[in-house]
């Protein structure tokens, strides 16, 4: 039996088995595209170059090891599939008189074959696709993105060689199915009498344990810094409640229902129950993996494009002005408006007011600067800054009025109910609460509650700075030490025409250089910040703009995933069910209760994962809301509303390769 | 009474864009009294299975009809005919068409719970036809776990626990051994001794010596049949191994 003979037959065999290989072809298509794109963005000489390049590309690099383990594990496992359906076949051939090896050689052919086609295509569409990724990265980085096309050998040979042996190992798996098992087995490999599935109650309760206590975790953590940890412990939590609940816990339920027997023998549950049952053993794992998929496409998504759309919210919130000046001497300030002055630059919004900070606990009744406090301990620590009624009200344009011993007091997150606030000691009468603020950009950074006080005059505000210097000592006051006496900060903000960024950055240098000049002075003490909005903001962009991009990439490779397992789920058992449905027309089901029937079965196997994602995605919010203010983001309703979008999109998706399933699967079992 | 009636049937495939024609009955006429047992033979090709797809509205004829106490199956919609297959007909196959995923007793529940009985009055019938059936203590088995004849018994149960009018089998020993076979045969003539009307295809000329009239097909035609009259079972076996005998070799000189 000569190698031209085989080589034909397997291209027969893919040519026949179009249905179910088409969809694979695809997928490896696309894969080894998403795979070669990827690493050719780690590497690009031209993304290089750009500027805030060097944080995208080490987190390309991160999404590059995730893309190639991942196109590892999928292809791996869709191929089980076709081969798990083609067995027949091959019991056919081998009794046809084929032998083993002339059918690992028909197996070999056809496995060549869909490795060159995938390659080749992929690396076509990849090199296509690389240049408006790039023109997309370069587009989120608000940079212009270098001309030409890349095409780099070193990428084309890795991924070469990583899909080849991907290839390689699916063509041992396959071969392997068919040399172990004998012709009989073959044959009769999709009629093997399938035994009703046992209840595992316990491991059942075990998973509903794990979901529960992944849930509690994702519910109860309110230290941020906690929950990057148990985060990660919830996710596993979550994930193996998840298995064993698909696999375990569905069966349960399944004969919990079954033996209830009004509810059981019932025309519409009769059916659906018992097709439960089975479906269920055999796709549990399946249907696990899809939602595990969907809830990683919606955290993922919703996250990264959260911070996106965010950012420039976020970023007003951190810099509150176009320059922000924070110094402990009014000298410097003054010294930085002349600079700016020089430059041409005219300051716009300025604003300029004395404050003092600190980080105390709240206590009942007030706030405790006293205690020693680390950042592990609990989440009432809070962050305080003091200002005075003057500063405030030409700051806000608002006109209060305080008596001594008075306060206004705004809190960001936490209410504060009583009427006194105790402070280092002095107890003040909370006149009013207030809204609008001083701005005040580094407290939004903070991760604990903020407090803003408003103190009646310059002299208590001093007496605070002083008291809170002795109380704190030398750890706490280093830059007031420095001055030789407690020295209050003070902050000067202001805009420049137009925001534009440019200037911006003019006026930044200008205060650079006039502070380095004075440095040279020693008099001067140096204890200061100056940040610039339009600076800080490439940094801003390099790192959500690489995490959205990221985001988006592998959230459209796992909903590609997702869709093609569902597809062949929906293939794969349509075959089964064409026989029972046959007979259930036999004894009197009529066509339209066959066709409800299957559609509600397609409707629980669809969407129950896409439900359970939801449902997850749901108790990880307030856990994810608290990461999210990691990155500065502060706004949960924006972040509610990115998640619910995300879902939203995702379930659209979701419902046309519904519906398009469930048509084929229909015309499968109905013919 | 006559409960069926068919009149003229005849039934033409064909094949796509109106090529290869082929007329699998032709002209079939005959009636089935209410409490008769009846098998038809045939040989493979001969038209039997039509027939039988005919009679349970599975297939439309080309022409003729088929009357089920009186009733135009033809006249019935799509939607009606799942529910008349379901209340006036009874099936037993070759291959028994048991569900894998029902236990037997599931599986003799099914036209029922179709048909919305409750689960009490389900109970209640299964009993006894379970114990006339001999199924009794495997009903909570499923499929692959018991024997043919116990699975085609389960089906037999099946097929009568609608009370049908008329019970449809094809070939339904086909896939027996002859104990099994045997076993079914009885079963199948005490229920026509209890007042049940029997149509039975098959090609066993056992089975067929139990029933009480042989119809025969031959290349879609009605070609012959016989009456039991007053004899026994090995009578009438003899009868039929005769017509058989000449159904194969006279009465068509050119397939010599």
């Amino acid at each position: 039996m000569n190698a031209r003979f085989l080589s034909r037959l397997a291209r027969q065999n893919l040519r026949k088995n179009a249905r179910s290989y088409g969809p694979f072809l695809l997928a490896a298509v696309l894969t080894v595209c998403m795979f070669y794109i990827i690493s050719s963005l780690a590497v690009d000489p031209g993304l290089q170059s750009m500027t805030g390049a060097t944080t995208i590309q080490i987190v390309i690099r991160y999404g590059m090891v995730v893309v190639g383990l991942f196109s590892v594990i999928f292809l791996f496992y869709t191929n089980s599939f076709l081969i798990k359906r083609r067995k027949r076949e091959f019991g056919l051939f081998n009794v046809l008189g084929l032998e083993k090896k002339h059918l690992a050689g028909v197996i070999a052919f056809e496995t060549l074959y869909v490795a060159l086609v995938s390659l080749g295509l992929g690396l076509l569409l990849g090199v296509a696709l690389d240049k408006l990724l790039l023109l997309t990265v370069a587009k989120i980085l608000g940079v212009a993105a270098p001309m030409g096309f890349f095409v780099s050998l070193w990428v084309v040979a890795v991924t070469a060689a990583l899909f080849g042996g991907i290839f390689l190992l699916i063509f041992l798996y396959s071969i392997r199915q068919v040399y172990v098992a004998r012709p009989v087995e073959l044959l009769q490999a999709e009629h093997a009498g399938e035994r009703e599935p046992k209840a595992k109650w316990l491991l059942a309760l075990v998973g509903a344990g794990c979901l529960g206590a992944g849930y509690y975790i994702a519910l109860t953590t309110t230290d941020v810094l906690q929950a990057i940890f148990l985060f990660f412990v919830a996710v596993v939590l979550v994930i193996i409640g998840t298995y064993l609940l698909f696999t375990a816990g569905s069966v349960a339920l399944l004969k919990l229902l079954k033996k209830n027997k009004r509810y059981y023998y019932k025309t519409r549950h009769f059916t659906a129950v018992s097709g439960m049952m089975y479906r269920m053993k055999q796709n549990a794992v399946g249907l696990a993996n899809i939602c595990i998929l969907s809830t990683m496409v919606l955290v993922m998504v919703s996250g990264t494009s959260c911070l996106m759309l965010g950012m420039e919210s976020a970023l007003h919130e951190r810099y509150p002005y176009d320059m922000n000046i924070s110094r402990s001497d009014e000298a410097t300030i003054e010294l930085s408006k002349k600079a700016v002055a020089d430059a041409g630059i005219v300051p716009e919004n300025e604003t300029e007011y004395s404050y003092v900070t600190c980080a105390a606990y709240s206590v009942p009744g007030g706030l405790d600067v006293t205690v020693d406090y680390t950042l592990d301990t609990e989440s009432n620590l809070a962050d305080v800054m003091v200002t005075d009624l003057a500063d405030y009200n030409r700051c806000t344009g608002q006109d209060y009025d305080l008596a001594p011993g008075e306060i206004l007091l705004k809190t960001a997150r936490t209410d504060y109910a009583g009427d006194t606030l105790e402070l280092l000691g002095r107890t003040y009468t909370v006149k009013e609460r207030v809204e609008p603020m001083v701005k005040y950009g580094n407290m939004t950074a903070n991760l604990t509650e903020s407090w803003y006080i408003v103190v009646a005059d310059r002299a208590e505000l001093e007496q605070i700075n002083e008291a809170l210097s002795v109380e704190k000592g030398v750890a706490q006051s280093a830059q007031y030490q420095l001055d030789g006496d407690y020295k209050l900060r003070r902050f000067y903000g202001f805009d420049v025409a137009g925001h534009d960024e440019e200037t911006a950055l003019n006026a930044r240098l200008a205060i650079r250089a006039a502070w380095n000049k004075a440095s040279e002075d020693e008099s001067v003490d140096l204890a200061g910040t100056y940040e610039c909005r339009a600076w800080e903001r490439q940094d801003f962009v390099s790192l959500y703009g690489s995490l959205f991009f990221l985001g988006m990439f592998l959230g459209l490779l796992f909903t590609m995933a997702a869709i093609l397992i569902i597809y062949y789920k929906q293939m794969s058992e349509g075959r089964d069910d064409r026989e029972r449905f046959q007979i259930m027309q036999k004894v009197g089901m009529s066509r339209l209760e066959v066709k409800r029937t299957i559609q509600a079965q397609v409707l629980i196997v669809f969407f129950l994962p896409l439900v359970t994602a939801g449902v997850h995605t749901g108790f990880a919010f307030p856990i994810l809301n608290r990461v999210m203010t990691l990155f500065n983001l502060m706004s949960t309703s924006f972040y509610l509303w990115c998640v619910l979008g995300v879902f939203v999109l995702f379930a659209a998706l979701y419902a046309v390769v519904y519906s398009l399933t469930a048509r084929t699967y229909y015309r499968l079992v109905s013919v | 009474m006559t409960i069926l009636e068919v009149q003229n049937l005849g039934k033409i495939y064909t094949g796509r864009f109106g090529a290869n024609q082929v007329r699998a009955l032709n002209n079939v006429s005959f009636a089935l009294e209410q409490g008769e047992y009846v098998a038809i033979m045939g040989e493979s090709g001969s038209g039997k299975t039509t027939l039988l797809n005919l009679l349970a509205a599975f297939d439309r004829p080309t022409s003729g009809q088929v009357l089920l106490e009186g009733k135009d199956l033809a006249s019935l919609r799509e939607s009606e005919l799942a529910a008349f297959r379901r209340d006036s007909l009874g099936f037993v196959f070759q291959d028994f068409n048991l569900l894998d995923t029902f236990n037997l007793r599931d599986n003799i529940f099914l036209p029922l719970v179709l048909a919305g009985v409750g689960y009490v009055e389900m109970a209640q019938r299964l009993q006894p036809i379970a114990q006339k059936m001999g199924i009794t203590d495997v009903l909570t088995k499923y499929p692959y776990e018991v024997s043919g004849g116990q699975k085609q018994r389960a089906a037999v149960a099946r097929a009568v626990i609608t009370g049908p009018k008329l019970l449809l089998a094809d070939e339904p020993t086909g896939a027996l051994d002859s104990k099994s076979s045997d076993g079914l045969m009885d079963l199948f003539a005490q229920l026509n001794r209890e007042g049940q009307s029997i149509l039975m295809v098959t090609h066993s000329t056992k089975a067929a010596s139990h029933a009480g009239r042989v119809i025969f097909i031959k290349d879609g035609e009605l070609f012959h049949q016989i009456y039991r009259g007053g004899a026994t079972n090995e009578q009438m076996y003899q009868k039929i191994a005769d017509t058989l005998t000449l159904l194969a070799t006279g009465g068509d000189g050119h397939e010599r």
